[in-house]
């Protein structure tokens, strides 16, 4: 007997219910998988169909129809609102982390790009200080005032670091100005701001397109007039 | 004594048109055709869920849940099998054999369930009569009696209170294999005589 053959044998008890729990169970996979019994089974309960009507009607309970279609629609009804309710709560909450999560991260961001700058300036500090290859310093007397000029010059990266110290403010009309001196002449490099209590302090790149810096040099210049060229005095030189 | 699966001119339950349109309705979720279906079957699936379970307020929880799986489930007339009417007593009939079945296993309790031929027997009474699909009941009546005893009573064993062969066996104390031919045979009969209501849909 083939295991088909067993199946087909079995089809009007699987329909009538009559199998074992476990025979039932093994029949269903079956049916699952065969084409054929399933059409068999079909046409088997469609023969079948009004069978359970051999049972007699009872009489039903005064308000029994009643009482189960309202507690059909009440079901319905409360699944209608529980779950749209449900899934509006969800995503108020959703929307709440992510606009939680949406400032915190802003915020972060704004703490790590401040960190960064931070980082940024410290390691120029630290190439600038630890790259130096040569330092020249010379001190400037002005207006009683003793000062001086410090220049680390780093020839890896071609960058100075320009310390000014000591020196009062520039006077009302009058700017301090840091200029390269080049193998083509004088090359403005950047205003410098003085304060007697503190440093100023610059970094410097070497100026596009000039060639051979040999060295540095502070003037005062008037803050009117042409500014590529050092029309004023010269405070400090200072040769490579 | 009249086959009243041969009179032809008796009304049907519902016509196809009618069925088509309270599924549709079903389906579209008009809250009324649920009405209406309650009030004409909750006496039918009330029946086989008592004369199976032998617990009115059990088979009062059969009979909702029935309706709330049809509610929730009930194909588009389009869609799925012929016959709504059928596959809710399907529903039913399956319900109650899985709670009976799960309460033998639970409380492997005593049969206690009286002689099914009292409810499926039941006499046609005038007023009864009038009740809607009682012309079917009464033809499927009349197949099951022209049933061998021996066979009637297997198929009520099996189809009416959802005995399987082995308890069937046990029940009637013969052997295995004649309780498994003889549900056969009466199914087989069953499904002869039955096959004129194929057609008819509710």
């Amino acid at each position: 007997m083939k295991a088909h053959d067993w199946f087909i044998e079995h089809r009007t008890d699987y329909a009538a219910r009559a199998l074992e729990s476990d025979d039932e169970g093994l029949f269903r996979d079956h049916l699952a998988r065969c084409a054929e019994c399933r059409a068999a089974i079909a046409e088997l309960e469609r023969d079948l169909a009004w069978l359970p009507m051999g049972v007699a009607p009872v009489p039903v309970r005064p308000w029994f129809t009643r009482s189960v279609v309202e507690r059909i629609l009440q079901s319905r009804w409360r699944r209608r609102w529980v779950w749209p309710a449900v899934a509006a709560a969800a995503v108020v909450v959703a929307v709440g982390i992510w606009q939680r999560d949406q400032t915190r991260i802003a915020a972060l961001v704004q703490e790590l790009g401040a960190r960064d700058a931070q980082l940024a300036a410290t390691r120029d500090t630290l190439v600038a200080a630890l790259g130096t290859d040569r330092v020249l310093q010379t001190s400037i007397e002005l207006n009683g005032k003793r000062g001086g000029m410090l220049i680390l010059a780093d020839e890896a990266t071609h960058r100075w670091k320009v310390v000014v110290h000591g020196i009062p403010a520039a006077r009302e009309g009058e700017r301090y100005t840091f200029w390269f001196i080049t193998a083509d002449g004088m090359v403005r490099g950047a205003e410098v701001i003085c304060d007697e209590l503190r440093p100023a302090v610059l970094m410097l790149d070497m100026p596009p397109g000039a060639r051979f810096v040999k060295g540095g040099s502070l003037t005062i210049e008037p803050k009117t007039g042409d500014l590529s060229v050092p029309r004023g005095r010269e405070l400090a030189h200072l040769e490579l | 004594m009249i086959d009243p699966i041969q009179r032809s001119s008796r009304p049907r339950l519902l016509s196809d048109q009618r069925e088509d349109e309270l599924r549709a309705r079903l389906a579209s979720r008009d809250e009324r055709a649920l009405a209406e279906l309650v009030e004409v079957l909750s006496p039918w699936l009330l029946g086989i869920a008592q004369s199976m379970l032998q617990d009115p307020d059990e088979a009062e929880e059969v009979v909702l849940e029935t309706f709330r799986i049809a509610w929730d489930r009930v194909p588009a007339p389009d869609e799925g099998p012929r016959g709504l009417i059928p596959w809710i007593l399907q529903i039913a009939r399956n319900r109650s054999v899985d709670r009976l079945r799960s309460r033998r296993r639970r409380l492997r309790l005593v049969e206690r369930l009286t002689p099914v031929e009292e409810s499926v027997a039941a006499a046609v009474e005038p007023d009864e009569a009038a009740h809607p699909g009682w012309h079917v009941h009464a033809s499927v009546h009349h197949a099951l009696s022209e049933l061998p005893e021996e066979q009637r009573r297997v198929v009520r064993l099996a189809y009416f209170e959802g005995h399987t062969h082995s308890e069937i066996a046990a029940r009637l104390e013969i052997p295995l294999g004649t309780a498994k031919t003889r549900l056969r045979l009466g199914l087989d009969r069953l499904r002869a005589s039955l096959a004129p209501l194929k057609d008819w849909v509710l």
